[in-house]
C-alpha cells in the first residue's frame, strides 16, 4: 500500500502522467503525416498487396517524378511563391500606413474606422467569394495572380497587430527623429516599421501561411496552369486521376506542396508557434 | 486644409482594397439576393424575396443548415475543451515540450485541401489505414465517407485534427500570461487543483477562451476544403455545408442569384450571432489592463 502511493506521488511530481498522454495524442495526431511519407515512397503493388507496413519493403523514389510528369508543379511552384510574396508586400504597405494613423494621429471619426477595419475579421474572404467573383470577371481578372491576391491586400488582422506595436513605440524616439528632420512618411519607414520588426515577422509568417495553404478562392478564381497554385493543382491531379486513385502518386505530390512549409516550420518552431500565439491576442 | 487629410491618406489605400473587396461585396450580395439570377434567368429579372422564399422551402437548405451547426458545434466544443486539456498538460512539461508543441501544431501549417487528401486515404474502405487496423482488430470494416450517418463525424475529425493545435497555442498564451504569484497565492490558501483550475486558472484566460471561441465560430462556418476534396457534399447531402452550398449553387449550378442569397443569410448570421455573444458573454470575460 505504502508502495504504491509513493510510485503514485512520483508519477504526479514528475508529471509522469501528463507525459503518457501528450506523448500518445502527439503520436495520434501525426499518424496522417507519417501515412504520407509511408505512401509516398512505396510502390503501387505493395500499397495493394494485404499487408500493411509503416516502412516500405523496398523505398522507391519514381511516385515524386512521376507526379512531377502528370502536373506542372514547377509551374504551380513559381505561381503560388509570387503569390504569396506580392501579396505580403502589398499588405506590408498598406497595413503599416493604416496602422501608423491609427496608432499616432489624432482625426475625426478614427474609432469609428478602425471599428470599420476590425469588422472586416467577421468577414472571411470565403463567404463572399459570389460577389467577389462577379467583381474580378467584370474586372477581366479572372485567371491572373492578381485575381487571387487582390482580395487579400488590405488586412484587418495586420492593421491590428501593428498598430498595437506601433503605439507601444515610445513616443521620445519619435520626437527625436522629428529634430532630425524625420517627419510623416519618413518617420514610418525609419522609425516605425524598424522598431516593429518582431511584429512584422509576425505577420508575415501567418500571412505566408494563409495564402500559400489557401484552396478555394484560388480554385474558384483560376482555369488553366497560368495562375493556378499550388494547392489547386493538388486538387487537380486528385480529379484526374479518380477513376483509379493511385495513392502513391497522389502522396508524392501532397509531399511535395507541404515540403517548403513543414521544414520552415519544423527548422524556425519557436519563432512560428511565437507568432500564432501572439498575433491573434495580444492587446 | 491637406494637414486635416492627412491622416486620411495615411488610411487610404487600405480603405480603397477593405471597400473594394470586403464591403461593397456584402451589399452587392443584399442586392443581388433579390433578383433571379441564373441559367433560365440570364440577365437578372428583380424578383423581391422570391430567392429567400424558394430556399425556405427547400428541404436542402434546411438539410444544410443543420449539417452546419452540427459540424460548427461540435468541432468547437470538442476542440476547444481537448486543447484547453492539452495546453494545461503542456504548460506543466518541461522536458519534450517543444516536441509536443511541433507535433500538435504542424497540421496548421499544412493546407486542408492538403490533409483532406491524406485523410480521404485513411479513410478509404478495405485497404485505408483506418479499416486496414479495424479489420486487424476483428472489427467489420466502416464506410467512413459513403454512409450518410457517418461521413459529417468524419468532416468534423479532420476539422478538429487540422486546427486543435492552433487552439491550444493560444490557450498557452493565456496559461503563460497568468501571474505566478496567484497560483501560488491559490495553492498557500489550500486550494487543490481542480480548485485551482475554476476560481483562479479559468477566470483568468476567459479573454482568451471568449476569444477563440469568437474565432472558432468564424473559423468552422467557412468550411469547405475538406467537402470539396473528400465528399463533394455527399452522400444525399449529408456533409453539405453552407460554403460548399454556396459554391454548389453558384458556380456548379450557375445560380447566382441564390448564390448571393445564401451569402447574405451567412453574413447576416454572423454578425447577429457574434454581436450577441458579446453583449451575453463578452462583458462578463475578465480583461487584464
Amino acid at each position: 500500500m505504502k508502495f504504491k502511493y509513493s510510485v503514485l506521488k512520483r508519477l504526479v511530481k514528475h508529471n509522469i502522467l501528463s507525459h503518457i498522454l501528450l506523448f500518445v495524442i502527439s503520436i495520434l495526431v501525426l499518424i496522417p503525416l507519417f501515412l504520407m511519407v509511408s505512401t509516398a515512397f512505396k510502390s503501387l503493388p505493395e500499397l495493394l498487396s494485404t499487408d500493411f507496413h509503416w516502412i516500405p519493403k523496398k523505398i522507391i523514389f519514381t511516385n515524386f517524378r512521376d507526379a512531377m510528369e502528370v502536373a506542372p508543379f514547377g509551374r504551380y511552384y513559381m505561381n503560388t511563391i509570387i503569390l504569396v510574396i506580392s501579396i505580403l508586400a502589398v499588405q506590408l504597405v498598406t497595413i503599416s500606413l493604416a496602422s501608423y494613423a491609427f496608432a499616432r494621429l489624432k482625426f475625426p471619426g478614427r474609432d469609428i474606422i478602425f471599428l470599420f477595419f476590425l469588422l472586416q475579421l467577421m468577414i472571411p474572404p470565403q463567404s463572399i467569394v459570389v460577389p467577389n467573383y462577379i467583381t474580378i470577371a467584370s474586372l477581366k481578372l479572372l485567371d491572373t495572380k492578381l485575381a487571387i491576391g487582390v482580395v487579400y491586400f488590405a488586412s484587418a488582422f495586420g492593421t491590428f497587430l501593428l498598430r498595437q506595436a506601433f503605439r507601444a513605440i515610445p513616443r521620445d524616439i519619435e520626437d527625436a527623429a522629428k529634430i532630425d528632420g524625420c517627419e510623416g512618411l519618413k518617420t514610418v519607414f525609419h522609425v516605425f516599421i524598424p522598431l516593429a520588426k518582431p511584429s512584422f515577422i509576425a505577420f508575415a509568417l501567418v500571412s505566408v501561411t494563409y495564402h500559400w495553404n489557401e484552396f478555394f478562392w484560388p480554385l474558384i478564381v483560376t482555369d488553366t496552369v497560368r495562375a493556378r497554385t499550388l494547392t489547386v493543382g493538388l486538387a487537380m491531379l486528385t480529379q484526374a486521376t479518380e477513376s483509379t486513385p493511385e495513392w502513391t502518386l497522389t502522396m508524392a505530390a501532397t509531399i511535395i506542396v507541404v515540403f517548403p512549409l513543414l521544414t520552415i516550420f519544423v527548422i524556425f518552431q519557436r519563432r512560428f508557434i511565437q507568432s500564432f500565439m501572439h498575433s491573434g491576442i495580444k492587446g | 486644409m491637406l494637414k486635416k487629410l492627412k491622416p486620411y491618406l495615411y488610411l487610404l489605400p487600405a480603405l480603397f482594397f477593405l471597400i473594394i473587396f470586403t464591403y461593397y461585396p456584402v451589399f452587392r450580395a443584399i442586392y443581388l439576393s433579390f433578383f433571379k439570377w441564373n441559367t433560365s434567368y440570364p440577365s437578372k429579372v428583380f424578383t423581391g424575396f422570391s430567392n429567400y422564399i424558394d430556399l425556405f422551402k427547400n428541404p436542402d437548405f434546411w438539410k444544410v443548415l443543420k449539417n452546419s451547426v452540427i459540424y460548427s458545434l461540435s468541432t468547437i466544443v470538442i476542440s476547444m475543451s481537448l486543447a484547453l486539456f492539452l495546453a494545461i498538460q503542456v504548460n506543466k512539461v518541461l522536458f519534450m515540450s517543444s516536441f509536443y508543441k511541433v507535433a500538435l501544431f504542424y497540421p496548421t501549417v499544412i493546407p486542408m485541401a492538403a490533409a483532406a487528401l491524406i485523410w480521404k486515404w485513411m479513410y478509404i474502405p478495405d485497404y485505408g489505414l483506418l479499416d486496414f487496423f479495424l479489420g486487424k482488430l476483428g472489427f467489420p470494416n466502416i464506410n467512413w465517407l459513403n454512409n450518410a450517418k457517418i461521413a459529417l463525424w468524419s468532416i468534423i475529425a479532420v476539422g478538429i485534427w487540422k486546427y486543435i493545435g492552433y487552439y491550444m497555442i493560444l490557450f498557452l498564451a493565456g496559461l503563460q500570461n497568468i501571474p505566478k504569484s496567484l497560483i501560488d497565492a491559490a495553492i498557500v490558501e489550500g486550494a487543490n487543483g481542480r480548485q485551482r483550475f475554476s476560481y483562479v486558472i479559468f477566470p483568468m484566460i476567459s479573454s482568451y477562451t471568449f476569444f477563440i471561441f469568437i474565432i472558432n465560430i468564424i473559423n468552422s462556418l467557412q468550411a469547405i476544403d475538406q467537402v470539396y476534396i473528400m465528399t463533394q457534399g455527399g452522400p444525399a447531402n449529408s456533409t453539405n455545408l453552407i460554403v460548399y452550398y454556396i459554391y454548389e449553387q453558384a458556380f456548379r449550378f450557375w445560380n447566382r442569384g441564390i448564390g448571393a442569397t445564401l451569402t447574405t443569410i451567412l453574413i447576416i448570421f454572423l454578425l447577429v450571432l457574434v454581436s450577441f455573444i458579446f453583449r451575453s458573454i463578452g462583458r462578463r470575460v475578465y480583461y487584464e489592463v
